[in-house]
C-alpha cells in the first residue's frame, strides 16, 4: 500500500509487547506499536489529554514529502472507522498524481467523478457529477 | 492580539517536524524505532493512528 502504519499511545513498548501477546484480537497485527510515554508526539498532533495523561483517537495522514493532509479526532467513547479512514487515503494517492482534480464527498476509489476546479465550475458542480 | 493554536491538528497542510518513536514490531517479535525522517527517506507515507490506551478496546 505504500503507507506505514503506526499505532501510538502514551504506554512503554513493554506494554505493548505484553498487550500484543495476551489479546488474541491482535494476534495478527503487523504494524509497529510506537510508544509515545512523554505524551511529546501526542501534544505535537493536539490529540494530548492533560487531565488524563491519555491521547485521543486522533489519525493523521501524512505524504512522503512530509505534509500533514489528513487530521481527525474522536473522543474516547467512538472508535474509528477502518473504510473511513482508507478512502482518505485512496484519495490522498489518487490526488498525489492529479494535483489538477480534487475528489468530491461521495469519491470511494479510482474512476469514481472528480471535479477541476476552474471558472467553469462555479455553480455547475451538480452538472459536472451527473455527467 | 489572537493567538492561533499551533497544534498539527489545527494546522491540517503544515509540515510535520521529524520526530521519532520507540516500537514493538509484532512481526519480529522484537523493539524497534521508526522516525518520519527514514520513513520520507523511503518514499512512504505515514498513517499516525493514535489510542488512549493498550488493554482498552481501540
Amino acid at each position: 500500500m505504500g503507507a506505514e502504519i503506526v499505532t501510538v499511545s502514551t504506554d512503554t513498548k513493554f506494554v505493548h509487547l505484553a498487550w500484543q501477546r495476551d489479546e488474541k484480537e491482535l494476534a495478527n497485527v503487523e504494524y509497529p506499536m510506537g510508544s509515545d510515554s512523554t505524551g511529546k508526539l501526542a501534544k505535537m498532533f493536539g490529540v494530548y489529554d492533560e487531565e488524563t495523561g491519555l491521547a485521543l483517537r486522533g489519525t493523521f495522514i501524512i505524504s512522503p514529502e512530509g505534509k500533514l493532509l489528513n487530521a481527525e479526532i474522536n473522543y474516547y467513547n467512538l472508535g474509528r472507522n477502518i473504510d473511513e479512514l482508507m478512502r482518505k487515503f485512496k484519495a490522498n494517492l489518487y490526488l498525489a498524481k492529479k494535483t489538477e482534480e480534487g475528489c468530491p464527498a461521495k469519491w470511494k476509489e479510482e474512476g469514481d467523478k472528480t471535479l477541476r476546479p476552474s471558472a467553469k465550475l462555479v455553480g455547475r458542480v451538480h452538472e459536472a457529477l451527473s455527467k | 492580539m489572537t493567538e492561533f493554536c499551533e497544534c498539527l491538528a489545527c494546522n491540517v497542510g503544515a509540515t510535520v517536524p521529524d520526530f521519532k518513536l520507540e516500537t514493538y514490531e509484532p512481526t519480529k517479535g522484537d523493539f524497534g524505532e521508526i522516525s518520519l525522517e527514514a520513513l520520507k527517506k523511503n518514499k512512504k507515507w505515514t498513517i499516525l493512528f493514535f489510542y488512549p490506551a493498550d488493554f482498552t478496546f481501540v
